[in-house]
């Protein structure tokens, strides 16, 4: 313990070694998955006063190379809920099975599909397994968004990341649906309360409006995509659809770039 | 073999999620100061803790683990004093002022805290429990140099572990008579007349040993205590608060006022005309 | 003991606490590649009184610049029954890292119904404070980035109010506030519960005067503390918002309350 007063009670480099900002390194070798290979980008997401509707793309992206253009990034469970997955396809791929295998397991205990596991439930279990792993410092690469009806037949939308934080909102979107398809979403419905005002067909049309643009300014987006509505009468999942009237007008506007100054 | 065929026979998820030992523990409910600490993942646990929690080193690091502090004790004819100050700071940011940096591990054993706050409250905690054990087998009270040596023993088994503790050990007993240690995380075990430590030690010392005699009177004790905190409050910016005071005698301590120090700094001043760098006119 | 991170003050620039990896230059073999916390933002407060307490948080959720959702609350009440705590006496509010946080309220949850099965009585506030700490402690190596608050009613019947850091020191105080907006909140606290700078009026001038004596507040106006702290706080930090969660903590339960707050 030296004079020192601003140094005391703090590790000396003497006993402890020199300071080591390594630690907050986001790249370098280890067994563990460091950083997404094969990716996915935004899962978009919007409840409405029966159900709720989410949608993916169909791309798995490699660095910036638009790599697998038939990649499904949404999953149904036992035809109650869907999941989308953004982020990691790889890690994607485990989290099926491992759902496949639970799927399995359920079906075996139990026989009443009133106590099947229904949205709400599969939200808990995935968010435990994302914080165990990042507890383990070895992450599942996503984040997900968990969609359908919570154990009141209420509409449910979680979501869930690698570091295992979890939040619900009335419209969720991952990755650079954060930023460019939730002010979208939120102007429609902006509260819990906005929910029971909001139609099917309203929440569809404003899902695919915002997979629009996602494509119009997400570099690593395409315009096939999977779209899925969970309702009390169960899941519609369409895994090629595409987009529709797209404008590139806007386009014409754009000055600045490139060779082109003004 | 086996071990090789259940790793290929068994889907590589079932791992996945809380194991059952995990599960158990949390059910059958882990003794409340137990020994067992989780341990981050990886290579070196110690310094990866102190990437996260050294806001010396690194002012942005996330974790901010509170500091600063002036702690002392002394033993006199009378017994012995034990003073400290009360702030807790987390960077430039005063956590808080009412810290109580006196742990009282039974009525006749004082601990003080000065580093990590929780290595001190917690490990003080711990050892309290190991006394009373103590106490229990050989029904008699353990002497202080048993305590202090439990406690050194503890912490240099976890030494390198980034614990960060400076505390010192006072009671009073029919075998020893006043018997004062000073404990630090590094393993350090040392017997005395006279500690201080943290942040502001070397104030506290400068007022402390100027007038510190053995034969000292239960009162001028009291007060040199007093004014020896005070003068570590006024000059280290990492110390402040109020000044706790203790007085531990043979049949168990005495708590002496938890009291601020403004007031008693602007007595010290007006009354006994001490601090003349710090003028009095308010305009 | 206390508010021991991410209230500090900004130091060389605006320092919001999501900006939480330091980049400084490698030293040594570079291992790691995964940074295992994040700061979800928020505050939390929490005032006890005389025979109540209440707490109170933001429901923001963020992320960087984002905003994950503006109900994601950080009240929970430990203990009662079942998983919706009926009957609890209890209040943890946890703000930072709100995964960190989710699973320490799940095990000082599952800890305090197990009490009461193997106990045959509710746990006590004082009981559950320093157990909270241990939980804490014994991720000492690698810590729950939260910093919690603990409220109840103690066995006298007076509000109690316990504050933790990340490793779980603690301690028990009249008032405190936590996360981003804790360096906004804290000295406003000081002034209105504490009566920290405030004199008696006609007590004299200079060094005559006598400090105003804090006492325990009575329940409406520490609700409108409460209520000045957190809209004050939505103007001046960008994390804080959308809406105020409190819950009131009562010898007869706990009442919770919902206001709007900004959401801009």
């Amino acid at each position: 313990m030296n004079h020192l007063p601003q140094a005391w009670g703090r590790p000396r480099d003497d006993v402890y070694g020199a300071y080591d900002n390594s630690h907050f390194q986001t790249n370098g070798p280890t067994t563990h998955t460091q950083s997404p290979i094969v990716t996915g980008t935004s899962v978009v997401a919007a409840k409405f006063k029966d159900g709720v509707v989410i949608a993916a793309d169909n791309l798995a992206s490699y660095g910036s190379l638009a790599r697998f253009t038939d990649v499904k990034r949404l999953r149904k469970f036992n035809s109650l809920s869907v999941v989308g997955f953004g982020g990691d396809v790889s890690d994607m791929q485990y989290l099926d099975r491992l759902l496949n295998s639970l799927d399995i397991r359920e079906n075996y205990s139990s026989t009443d599909p009133e106590n099947a596991l229904n949205a709400k439930n599969l939200h808990t279990y995935l968010a435990k397994v994302m914080y165990k792993r990042r507890s383990d410092f070895n992450p599942l690469w996503n984040h997900l968004l968990i969609a359908g009806l919570d154990g009141e037949g209420k509409p449910f939308l979680a979501s869930a990341d690698l570091l295992g934080t979890t939040f619900s909102s009335p419209t969720l979107a991952t990755g650079f649906g954060a930023h460019l398809a939730q002010p979208i979403m939120r102007r429609v419905i902006p509260d819990e309360a906005a929910v029971a005002g909001v139609s099917k067909e309203d929440a569809i049309k404003l899902v695919k409006e915002s997979m629009k643009v996602l494509f119009y300014r997400d570099a690593r987006s395409m315009d096939q995509y999977s779209i899925a509505v969970i309702t009390k009468e169960g899941v519609e999942l369409k895994e090629n659809e595409k987009l529709e009237n797209q404008s590139w007008e806007f386009a014409e506007r754009i000055r600045g770039y490139g060779t082109q100054v003004n | 073999m086996d071990s090789l065929v259940a790793q290929y026979s068994r889907p590589m998820h079932a791992e996945e999620g809380q194991t059952y030992e995990d599960q158990q523990e949390l059910s059958q409910m882990t003794p409340e100061l137990s020994l067992k600490f989780a341990l981050p993942p990886v290579a070196s646990s110690a310094s990866w803790l102190r990437a996260m929690t050294d806001d010396y080193s690194n002012p942005n690091c996330p974790i901010k683990i509170a500091h600063g502090t002036t702690t002392l004790a002394f033993r006199f004819k009378g017994g012995i004093i034990v003073a400290t100050d009360s702030r807790a700071t987390a960077g430039n940011w005063i956590a808080s002022q009412t810290v109580k940096k006196v742990i009282e591990i039974n009525n006749c054993l004082l601990g003080t805290m000065a580093g990590g706050a929780a290595d001190c409250q917690y490990w003080l905690a711990f050892l309290g429990m190991q006394c009373r054990l103590h106490e229990l087998r050989h029904k008699r009270r353990i002497s202080v140099a048993a305590a202090s040596k439990i406690l050194a023993n503890l912490v240099y088994s976890y030494k390198g572990m980034g614990l960060s503790m400076g505390t010192m050990c006072a009671g009073v007993t029919p075998q020893e008579g006043p018997a004062l240690y000073y404990i630090d995380s590094d393993g350090t075990r040392l017997a005395g007349n006279l500690f201080c430590v943290g942040s502001g030690q070397t104030f506290a010392y400068g007022v402390l040993d100027a007038s510190y005699k053995y034969d000292l009177s239960d009162e001028e004790a009291l007060e040199l205590g007093r004014r020896s905190i005070l003068a570590a409050t006024h000059r280290d910016a990492y110390s402040g608060g109020f000044i706790n005071l203790y007085h531990v005698k043979e049949d168990g301590w005495v708590k002496h006022g938890f009291s601020d120090t403004n007031p008693i700094f602007w007595k010290t001043k007006l009354e006994k005309g001490e601090f003349s760098n710090v003028t009095a006119d308010l305009v | 003991m206390a508010a021991l991170f991410s209230g500090a003050p900004p130091q060389g620039g605006p320092g919001y606490s999501f900006k939480q990896t330091p980049t400084m230059a490698p030293s040594g073999e570079r291992q790691h590649g995964f940074y295992p916390y994040t700061d979800n933002g928020g505050s939390t407060l929490g005032i006890s009184g005389a025979d109540f307490t209440i707490m109170a948080g933001d429901t923001r959720s963020t992320s960087g610049y984002n905003i994950n959702t503006r109900y994601a609350p950080k009240l929970f009440k430990i203990g009662g029954e079942g998983p919706d705590n009926k009957g609890a006496r209890i209040v943890l509010s946890v703000v930072g890292f709100a995964a960190d946080g989710d699973a320490l309220k799940e095990r000082l949850d599952t800890i305090v119904k197990m009490y009461k099965y193997q106990h045959g009585k509710p746990m006590s506030v004082s009981a559950c404070a320093q157990r909270l700490s241990h939980v804490l402690y014994n991720k000492r190596f690698f810590p729950y980035y939260v910093h919690a608050i603990l409220g109840g009613i103690d066995e006298d019947g007076k509000g109690a109010l316990y504050s933790y850091d990340p490793v779980g020191s603690y301690e028990r105080e009249q008032c405190r506030a936590a996360g981003a907006a804790a360096s906004l909140i804290m000295p406003f606290l000081d002034n209105q519960v504490n009566f920290k700078n405030q004199y008696e009026p006609g007590s004299g001038t200079g060094h005559d005067l006598q400090a105003k004596v804090a006492q325990p507040l009575p329940r409406d106006t520490v609700e409108s503390i409460v209520r000045d702290a957190f809209t004050s706080a939505v103007e001046r930090h960008i994390e804080v918002g959308d809406g105020l969660q409190m819950m009131i903590i009562t010898p007869n339960g706990v009442e919770e309350t919902f206001t709007p707050l900004k959401r801009d």
